[in-house]
């Protein structure tokens, strides 16, 4: 029945308006509910016995949380607070000369600059070198089936353990005989091979972008995804050149990706360990680092109040970075 | 008007319609060539680190972490990631193999809660959960999401030490590694409930089926693809942890993988075997990616080919649709 319509267009040609219609009343419906079925809904979603299964959905998970994260975080400050003791670790008498004893350390600070340092070279190059890749995925890959599978191809060395690959950066591209100075040399920039490659701040900063550059790339691309890709044409045919189009039109589109993206490259690098770790070799250290070899030498409340401090750093930066999109109205 | 615009355009042909096709010819899109070569070379800055390993993992049995290359090139460090017995390469083996077993279990049970709760908590804020809490809910889900990695660690092994317990990996390590994952499946369910069309719940339960059918033959399958998602990223996380774990491992019977390549690092006892592990990893999750998209691919073509089959019944005016017999066989089946 329905194939014999294809060789009438005017008949398609209607459904399709009427389909059109129907849109757009949806549209408006979504806009403003009916008053009466918006509060007959209300009332059914919130009625009795309903609140019961809500909390038994949501209680599994935050008893869960609470155990394992905001318990050792309220812990973290409690024992922030209390006395060092060189063979319990600590002893429960308040004091808060484990803040003042750091507020005089200048390695802690000089460590929490550089960190920060880190940080936002790592965001920069995030964004910078992320934002083309998720551009292109999204917007200049046409099928979503091969949006996907390049999505998914550059996400497979996720896969491989991330020690492995953060190693990668220290002896075999890095390294002395690292194919870098191998390159170097090759190309006559260098004549001996440079020693300060390894295990430096560059290394470090190098490996964690390329370890994290994907929890950029990711955010970025779901909110490019959502950017009609008429509106760029639109504004393209009303004469703008492509500068202005990305703008006036993707840019304010995207900023919510920009801004979830740059809290994680930001979170994650400044609060980092492992890498500073092994691909420093020893020679770097990070707050995380300076946290970590306090707790070693059984230092519990100034490791505790260091890592407060860094809470509060990450805090603050979180803080700026969301100031650039109202994120809870715009997701 | 129409009628005789269209019986002017075929009086003949005007020079005009030539330069009208001239102007709509295609040009290339050189922003997305030039993107698309940005891309490429954005792939090779992340598999770089993977084609080194592969080169460095076939190094003979004097074989080093890095160049020059040192011969005979042999599949020595291959063989013992299974063998620990070949002469000269497998003196790591055992305890690469030992940390991997583990990490994988450790990440298949994290996978597994974590999606489980994710999916859960998900399950809590679709029935529009409007308390007062609602708000400070989703912050604290967030805040597992910010939380730096070692900080989670840190705060577990104090509490657990002032609790006189000893942590243990799959006691604490496993509920700091899956705290992690929790706001990602949470995240990406979030996503999936966004985009779910809850009419069909309704019209299975018009249809007759109590809750429980339901959601077992309506709301599961529909969602699944979400679950599993949030499984992935919970096994991922959990397989990829140093920071947390570091300071929850009770010993050197419960390492996990990267604890266990840490470890070498610092005592420089790595070998190429390491390099043999990571090449074969990265060898393995492409050939599941491979498998999986082609599983994707398939269903795609299948599922969508009634949907293609009423758009070209509606638009095809051609009938090329038919002839390549896309069109028809509907009906047949109606």
């Amino acid at each position: 029945m329905s194939s014999s319509s294809g060789s009438e267009p005017p008949l398609g040609e209607s459904a399709r308006l009427a389909l059109d219609e129907v849109e757009e009343a949806e549209a408006i419906l979504a806009q403003n509910p009916p008053k009466a079925e918006a509060a007959l809904g209300e009332a059914a979603a919130a009625g009795r016995g309903s609140g019961w299964l809500t909390a038994a959905f949501a209680a599994p998970g935050f008893a869960w949380l609470g155990f394992y994260l905001l318990a050792p975080l309220v812990f973290i400050v409690v024992v922030s607070f209390w006395t060092p003791d060189q063979s319990l670790g600590f002893v429960k008498t308040w004091t808060i000369s484990n803040y003042t004893g750091l507020f005089h350390d200048s390695t802690y600070w000089g460590n929490m600059l550089t960190s920060f340092e880190t940080s936002l070279i790592a965001v920069a190059a995030c964004l910078v070198f992320g934002f083309p890749v998720a551009y292109f995925l999204a917007l200049k890959v046409e099928k979503l089936q091969n949006q996907i599978a390049l999505f998914i191809i550059a996400l497979a060395p996720f896969w491989t353990s991330f020690l492995t690959r953060a190693i990668a950066w220290t002896f075999p591209l890095m390294g002395r005989q690292g194919a870098l100075n191998q390159l170097l040399l090759k190309a006559h920039i260098v004549s001996q091979p440079v020693d300060a490659l390894g295990f430096s701040t560059l290394s470090v900063r190098l490996a964690m972008i390329q370890l994290y550059i994907l929890f950029m790339v990711t955010p970025l691309f779901f909110t490019l995804a959502q950017v009609d890709r008429t509106a760029i044409e639109a504004a393209r045919d009303l004469g703008g050149n492509w500068l202005n189009t990305f703008k006036e039109v993707v840019l304010p589109q995207t900023m919510p990706g920009i801004v979830i993206g740059s809290i994680f490259i930001f979170v994650l690098t400044m609060g980092e360990y492992g890498t500073v770790q092994v691909v420093g070799g020893g020679n770097i250290t990070s707050v995380g680092t300076i946290v970590n070899s306090k707790i070693s030498a059984i230092e519990y409340p100034q490791g505790a109040a260091s890592a407060v401090l860094l809470v509060v750093a990450l805090m603050v930066g979180v803080f700026v970075i969301t100031r650039f999109s109202n994120l809870r109205e715009e997701l | 008007m129409i009628q005789t615009m269209t019986a002017a355009a075929e009086a003949g042909p005007r020079p005009q319609d030539t330069i009208v096709r001239q102007a709509t010819k295609p040009r290339r899109d050189w922003a997305k060539i030039g993107l698309g070569g940005y891309f490429a070379v954005f792939l090779f800055f992340l598999y770089v680190p993977m084609i080194l390993m592969a080169v460095l993992s076939f190094q003979g049995s004097n074989g080093n972490l890095t160049f020059p290359f040192q011969g005979p090139a042999s599949f020595g460090w291959w063989k013992s990631l299974w063998d620990s017995s070949v002469v000269g390469f497998g003196q790591n083996a055992d305890l690469i193999r030992a940390t991997a077993v583990q990490s994988l279990k450790l990440s298949l049970v994290g996978g597994v809660v974590t999606a489980l709760l994710g999916f859960l908590l998900s399950m809590a804020f679709r029935r529009r959960w409007r308390f007062k809490t609602d708000g400070i809910a989703f912050y604290v889900i967030m805040l597992a999401l910010m939380t730096p990695g070692f900080l989670v660690g840190l705060g577990n092994q104090l509490l657990w030490k002032a609790m006189n317990l000893t942590p243990s990996l799959w006691q604490t390590a496993l509920g700091a590694n899956v705290v992690w994952g929790i706001p990602f499946s949470f995240m990406v369910m979030l996503a999936v409930w966004n985009r779910y069309d809850k009419h069909v719940e309704e019209a299975a339960r018009d249809l007759g089926a109590d809750q429980k059918t339901t959601f077992r033959e309506v709301t599961l399958p529909l969602v699944w693809t979400g679950i599993f998602g949030s499984f992935l990223f919970g096994f991922t996380l959990t397989w990829n942890d140093y920071d947390r774990t570091i300071l929850l491992q009770n010993g050197y019977q419960t390492q996990t993988l990267p604890l266990q390549i840490g470890g070498m690092t610092f005592s420089q006892a790595i070998r190429p075997d390491l390099y043999a592990l990571g090449a074969a990893t990265t060898a393995i999750s492409l050939l599941g990616i491979g498998l999986l998209l082609a599983v994707v691919w398939l269903r795609l073509r299948f599922r969508r080919a009634p949907v293609q089959r009423i758009s070209e019944e509606l638009g095809d005016t051609t009938g090329l649709g038919r002839a390549a017999g896309l069109v028809g066989s509907r009906d047949t089946s109606n």
